[in-house]
């Protein structure tokens, strides 16, 4: 379709308007991480930093407790997409490839999980994790985030599935492969855009988990990142240089992981929501 | 055509299959179904300490919470947060979609990066903008002084129903890339003949919206819309993190209340009872909006 030149100033305004909405506040808690305390609270605010100094970040690693909320929100975030990646890839194939009694039954029963508010299941996991003593522990936080990212995963892989021509299995069967050879050398590397996908829903997911960390976990030695910042934001009189260095850090996993496999994790989103 | 239907299926197939399915669904059952009943039985229960079971106590929570006017003010507060919610992020998110469903020059990045507000932590967002909105030191304040529409910094938290306000607009900004990237797919799909034809029948670009656009991504408007609804509805971390239901529990939703009836007052029947109460009411609104609102043919 060709835009007249009306169309094309909407368009431009629409861009403008898009960019400012999502990059500027980005660019504004980043570029302050960077300025003197007195150029941040200065009344009039400056969109480009005028002074450079690394206090806030040196201050961040050096006297809080952030690093340590930095690796536990890593290892917690890996090992919940880690685990999340092999129950979805292992129950999709088992939704997507074969026919068995009660499959549409299970799969929508899955889906439907997504329905309950989770603050319902808030209350009995802690009651029943302090019961099995899972409290204060970070395993209590992989199964909860896996949990969470599990029904969504296996609805994406659902895509990703029906892109796989059914025919190379058979082909690899009929060679006398054995259905562990076919899903090693033929399947999971036929597979891996849909297993990036669910890999990054899942570790942003638990990345950004705050609920359920903030009630499991007690020590301060297992925060992660949300609870760890949350406890920062209220903890001094507010240090705006310091959260700020924390806010840049804590996005910067997220975002290096996305500019690897954001494309697929987007297709994968689209093409399930119109099918 | 029976040859190309009837698959050789692996004769242990269903062996296999709920071998790999014992997994995920074991993991579910464990940590959603059980927990689901566990809700049930302790919103029947009297339990005050942590541990304990404590007395049977009948319906007594449920009638002590449908009898507290606070349930019923929170409940009220979930309505305008969810609606609300619903209006700001659909209208952003289509205009998102209409501008990124056009060829420019890095469509394909904007796609993809669009969604950078929902792939960062919630607290990372709640931070952004308490300070972006703070009376001292915060960036919006002045540039609204700047401009002539305010003589001197507000608190956007400040007040009732302006903290209401700022936290829409602010989990909006998180959510409504998401919903973009979803619609974006649906208009996607719609052929670009059809609006050459339009076009050429002299069409313009509001009638060529009104008429094609909209008719067809009413489909996915409302599974999103149903989404939407159940994921603002369960918003927490943010509201809790910025207002923790304040100014006097003005932005006191549903889910702010039980966790605060739970883990600040130790209420733990009462907070399982109003979430259980919180569940019907979001199955039922979900199963009446899909069956009433759903075109006929949109059913799948």
């Amino acid at each position: 379709m060709k835009r007249g030149a009306l169309g094309g100033l909407f368009l431009l305004l629409g861009l403008a308007g898009l960019a400012i909405l999502v990059l500027l506040p980005m660019w504004l808690v980043a570029s302050s991480s960077f300025k003197l305390p007195r150029e941040i609270i200065n009344r009039v605010p400056t969109y480009f930093p005028k002074s450079f100094t690394l206090q806030h970040y040196a201050k961040l690693l050096q006297t809080s407790d952030f690093p340590v909320y930095f690796l536990n929100s890593v290892l917690v975030s890996a090992i919940s997409a880690f685990v999340t990646i092999v129950l979805a890839t292992l129950a999709g194939y088992a939704f997507f490839r074969l026919v068995f009694p009660g499959r549409d039954f299970l799969y929508r029963l899955v889906m439907v999980a997504y329905a309950f508010p989770s603050i319902v299941i808030l209350i009995p996991i802690y009651l029943m994790f302090a019961k099995v003593g899972l409290i204060d522990t970070r395993t209590a936080l992989v199964i909860v985030n896996v949990t969470f990212a599990l029904p969504f995963s296996i609805w994406m892989m659902r895509t990703f599935f029906a892109s796989l021509p059914r025919e190379l299995e058979e082909a690899a069967s009929i060679d006398g492969a054995s259905l562990l050879q076919t899903a090693v050398y033929v399947l999971i590397p036929l597979l891996s855009p849909g297993i990036a996908s669910i890999a990054i829903f899942a570790f942003v997911s638990s990345w950004t988990e705050y609920m359920f960390a903030s009630v499991l976990l007690l020590s301060d030695a297992k925060r992660t990142l949300p609870v760890g910042l949350a406890g920062i934001i209220g903890q001094y009189q507010i240090d705006w240089g310091l959260l700020l260095a924390g806010a840049s850090l804590s996005v910067v996993p997220v975002v290096l992981f996305f500019a690897f496999v954001g494309r697929w994790f987007v297709s994968g989103l689209t093409e399930g929501a119109v099918k | 055509m029976p040859i190309k239907t009837a698959r050789p299926i692996r004769r242990d197939s269903t062996w296999l299959a709920y071998l790999l399915l014992a997994p995920a669904l074991g993991l579910l059952a464990a940590t959603l179904v059980v927990p689901i009943l566990s809700a049930i039985n302790i919103s029947v229960h009297d339990i005050r300490v942590i541990g304990s079971d404590g007395p049977f106590a009948g319906a007594d929570n449920y009638l002590r919470v449908l009898a507290d006017p606070v349930f019923w003010r929170a409940l009220r507060t979930s309505v305008i947060w969810v609606v609300s919610n619903s209006v700001v992020q659909t209208a952003l998110a289509l205009a998102a979609a209409l501008v990124l469903n056009q060829t420019f020059p890095g469509v394909r990045i904007a796609r993809v990066w669009i969604i950078l507000t929902w792939i960062i932590p919630t607290v990372v967002v709640v931070i952004i903008w308490r300070w972006l909105l703070s009376p001292s030191g915060g960036m919006i304040n002045p540039l609204l002084i700047q401009l002539g529409m305010i003589d001197r910094p507000m608190g956007f938290f400040a007040s009732g129903p302006l903290a209401m306000t700022s936290l829409v607009l602010v989990n909006s900004w998180r959510w409504f890339p998401f919903v973009a990237i979803m619609l974006l797919a649906a208009l996607q799909r719609i052929p670009s003949d059809v609006y050459e034809a339009a076009a050429v029948d002299g069409a313009n670009a509001f009638r060529r919206f009104t008429h094609i656009t909209w008719p067809l991504i009413q489909p996915t408007m409302l599974v999103l819309g149903v989404m939407g609804t159940l994921l603002s509805f369960n918003v927490f971390d943010i509201i809790w993190l910025l207002t923790a239901g304040g100014p006097a529990e003005a932005t006191q939703t549903l889910p702010v209340l039980i966790f605060q009836t739970a883990f600040k007052a130790y209420r733990m029947g009462d907070a399982a009872a109003m979430s259980v109460i919180a569940s019907l009411l979001m199955i039922g609104l979900a199963l009446v909006l899909l069956n009433t609102l759903a075109p006929k043919e949109a059913a799948r």
